[in-house]
């Protein structure tokens, strides 16, 4: 399985991009393998005897098959991110009958990133020509808390109410569909393979379920 | 009635939680086509005034509005804030905080407001084409909204509240931010507007200049109450706008100096006309 | 108090995505003048600025002040001598109370007790705010909360003092009060810079005007110079006018007039 997704990664292109993700499994994969070699319950063919604990041939096998699986989730759900861009995905969503005000919400929170961080680089040059130290000991820094995040709240909340005016102001309440003016480009192709991983994943699951098959 | 764009009678309004009467008789009219500009020291509830004239207080606003208050068709009592939108356009200070924070680009954000009421592709099309043509702002539609000059992005923000055709606008010092040259441009843009779509603009700002230039009348507001209105000449030449807390144009503050001064009776006409001469 | 003079060598900057903001400016400025910067938005004004109080260090060239070099001070130490006084109050307001957000600058540089308050009152009468040492900042209008924020700076009493656009959103009232508070600040022997739109302003309260373009300084001289006939054409090219008394006393052929008081004492003069 886990061939299957890197392989899917490196043909969209995104081979790279997903190195930090491999990276930042790394911690959990020496966890749970280190946990189920040594502590795996009733394995009896020991490799390695440190102590009161023993390493076992089947607790490394099971290891070994947890983190694959883990590895394979976490990549498979980074690759769907980096693939599709969020105003796809937010617009076909809203084909979908999701409503204005989740979409809204979740288009303006990726939006506001940006801005966020501009608004905070702003608030920390105000602090600092008022003598506020960002560069000394980290019990100095502690004070500067209130002075940085203070202005960032409260110009959120004031954010709030300017950004609801001017929605309002833009018929954001207005009942009924908004109009869909993106063209999402779907092919013959793309909604075959839609629906054959759709109906095949089920099938495996219910052939798992039924011990027809058995999966690794 | 009919041909009157915005029209406030006898208004009073408190916000929501307070005890204080932000406005205490307020009489204003703007009519179709008109652009008429509100005066005032920055205590006086010029944005209060906003808010009620475009229906946004007390339906999204909250508190407690008293008077006559009529937008284009009928009363703003009862009218709901999107049916509001599509009468009157309102447009604030800040040119950032005023885009929908959704939009890839110009182009989509004009036809926020038209997507939120549902209209078809081909007619949204059409209103953001000729929106984006009227402030000749065509240039930008590829543009990411969040990444323009304040005037440019004031530009956007006109574009996308006239998407929706309102038959009138209410602005809330909309070049305080602006350099002189975004500044022209606004102005450019709300003559233009005023004239070929006959909607009638309510403008607040600081400068009178801007106002001289572009306003057929002003109202002057001081302590929630209009004390003064008239043709903009009339207004602004008022000797008692600095006592009321207002700065008029340059060129009457200059005249006066001038005039006052006992200068001969043929250089002091020279003067006048130069001073005409050189703010025109 | 006397300022220390501040020099501006050779400084060029560029931002971390390239821009390039900065073109080798060269500026001297003298203890306790009263100078304004004048430009459209993205000329670099604003970066200068912040040139002298560490927040911004110049990829080439130096910014002395008193004869040092500044690079080696951290943004904290300049703030005792440097002042900028931003021109969004609401990216520094987090106090409560009027009276804590202008002690907190003092604060910072250490000030304490009947010296703090003594800081802190000065600057509430000067900008009108004093009997509102206790009303939440937020329940004060934007353009006093702007003058709240200046001062916030005034109270740190800092020899060099910074304004960047100080009168956008002010009305008849506030801008006079801040007419008032650069004459004060300049008659204490204190330095004031300001970065500013308002013609008006700058030829009335200044007595030297910095014109910039694309990063460089093309215009430097008093009011009456800057705004007068032959720099019409460099002005243009700013995208600035000159205020409406220079406009009528070029009409008239009277010389330059850069304020009211000038243009009247030509029409007087000419008789």
């Amino acid at each position: 399985m886990l061939a299957i997704v890197i392989s899917i990664a490196v043909v969209a292109g995104i081979g790279r991009s997903i190195r930090p993700y491999l990276l930042a499994s790394v911690p959990l994969v020496a966890s749970i393998l280190l946990v189920n070699t040594f502590f795996f319950p009733g394995g009896t063919d020991v490799l390695v005897r440190l102590g009161p604990i023993a390493a076992t041939g089947a607790g490394l096998t099971a290891g070994l098959q947890g983190t694959l699986r883990v590895v394979a989730f976490a990549l498979s759900v980074a690759v769907f991110s980096l693939t599709t861009p969020t105003d796809d995905l937010l617009v076909d969503l809203e084909k979908r009958g999701l409503g204005r005000r989740a979409v809204f919400v979740i288009g303006t929170a990726i939006q506001t990133v940006p801005r966020m961080l501009e608004r905070a680089a702003e608030i920390v040059e105000s602090q600092r020509a008022r003598g506020l130290d960002t560069e000394g000991s980290w019990l100095r820094r502690i004070r500067g808390v209130v002075p940085l995040a203070g202005p960032m709240v409260l110009g959120a909340l004031g954010d709030i109410e300017e950004r609801t005016l001017a929605l309002e102001a833009r018929a954001f309440s207005a009942s009924g569909r908004r109009t869909i003016i993106r063209e999402l480009p779907d092919n013959v192709v793309q909604r075959v393979a839609r629906w054959v991983l759709g109906l095949g994943s089920i099938a495996l699951v219910v052939a798992a379920a039924t011990g027809l098959v058995s999966l690794p | 009635m009919s041909g009157d764009a915005i029209r406030l009678e006898g208004i009073r309004y408190q916000y929501a939680g307070s005890r204080s009467w932000a406005l205490d008789g307020v009489d204003l009219v703007v009519r179709s086509g008109e652009i008429v500009g509100l005066v005032g020291p920055n205590d006086a509830g010029k944005s209060t005034v906003c808010l009620v004239a475009a229906a946004l207080a007390p339906a999204v606003a909250g508190g407690r509005l008293e008077g006559l208050a009529w937008l284009v068709d009928g009363p703003t009592s009862e009218l709901p804030a999107h049916e509001a939108a599509r009468r009157c356009g309102v447009l604030f200070q800040n040119p950032l905080a005023q885009l929908s924070g959704t939009s890839a680009t110009v182009w989509e954000e004009v036809a926020f407001g038209p997507r939120n009421v549902g209209l078809d592709r081909g007619l949204i099309a059409e209103r953001v084409e000729r929106c984006l043509e009227l402030l000749r702002i065509g240039h930008l539609a590829p543009r990411d909204p969040g990444r323009l000059s304040g005037g440019q992005a004031q530009l956007v923000a006109m574009a996308s509240v006239l998407a929706l055709e309102p038959r009138a606008l209410v602005l809330d010092e909309p070049t305080s931010q602006l350099d002189p040259e975004g500044t022209r441009l606004v102005g450019e843009a709300i003559r233009r507007v005023a004239g070929e779509t006959g909607s009638g603009v309510l403008i607040v700002e600081h400068k009178t200049a801007l106002l001289a230039s572009i306003a057929d009348r002003v109202a002057v507001l001081a302590e929630g109450r209009t004390v003064l209105t008239g043709s903009t000449l009339e207004v602004l030449a008022d000797g008692s706008l600095p006592e009321l807390g207002v700065d008029p144009p340059a060129a009457v503050r200059i005249g006066r100096t001038i005039g006052a001064a006992g200068l001969p009776p043929g250089l002091a006409d020279r003067a006048m006309a130069a001073i005409t001469a050189a703010s025109a | 108090m006397i300022a220390a003079p501040i020099t501006v060598e050779a400084v060029s900057f560029a931002y971390p995505d390239g821009t390039h903001a900065l073109d080798r400016v060269d500026l001297a400025i003298e203890p306790g003048q009263r100078i304004a910067i004048v430009g459209q938005n993205g000329s670099g004004k604003s970066t200068l600025v912040r040139q002298l109080n560490g927040l911004l260090r110049p990829s080439t060239g130096r910014v002395l002040i008193g004869g040092e070099d500044i690079v080696a001070r951290h943004v904290a130490q300049l703030a005792r001598t440097v002042g900028l006084a931003f021109q969004n109050p609401d990216r520094q307001i987090f106090a409560g109370r009027v009276r804590g957000e202008v002690s907190f600058g003092p604060r910072n540089l250490g000030q304490r007790g009947m010296e703090l308050e003594r800081a802190v009152e000065g600057a509430l009468v000067a900008t009108g705010l004093e009997m509102d040492g206790d009303t939440n900042p937020y329940d004060l209008g934007y353009s006093r909360r702007k003058l709240l924020a200046l001062a916030s700076i005034l109270a740190m009493g800092t020899p060099i003092v910074v304004l960047d656009e100080p009168t956008t959103g002010q009305d008849a009232r506030g801008l006079e009060r801040i007419r008032r508070i650069v004459a004060d600040l300049s008659a204490d022997g204190r330095t004031v810079i300001a970065v500013s739109h308002d013609m008006r302003f700058v030829a009335e309260a200044f007595e030297r005007v910095v014109g910039m373009r694309d990063g460089r300084i093309v215009l430097d001289g008093t009011p009456a110079d800057v705004f007068s006939e032959n720099e019409w054409p460099t002005l243009a090219s700013t995208f600035l006018e000159p205020p409406l008394p220079a406009r009528i006393g070029a009409r008239l052929g009277l010389g330059p007039t850069a304020t009211d008081e000038a243009l009247l004492a030509a029409l007087s003069a000419s008789d």
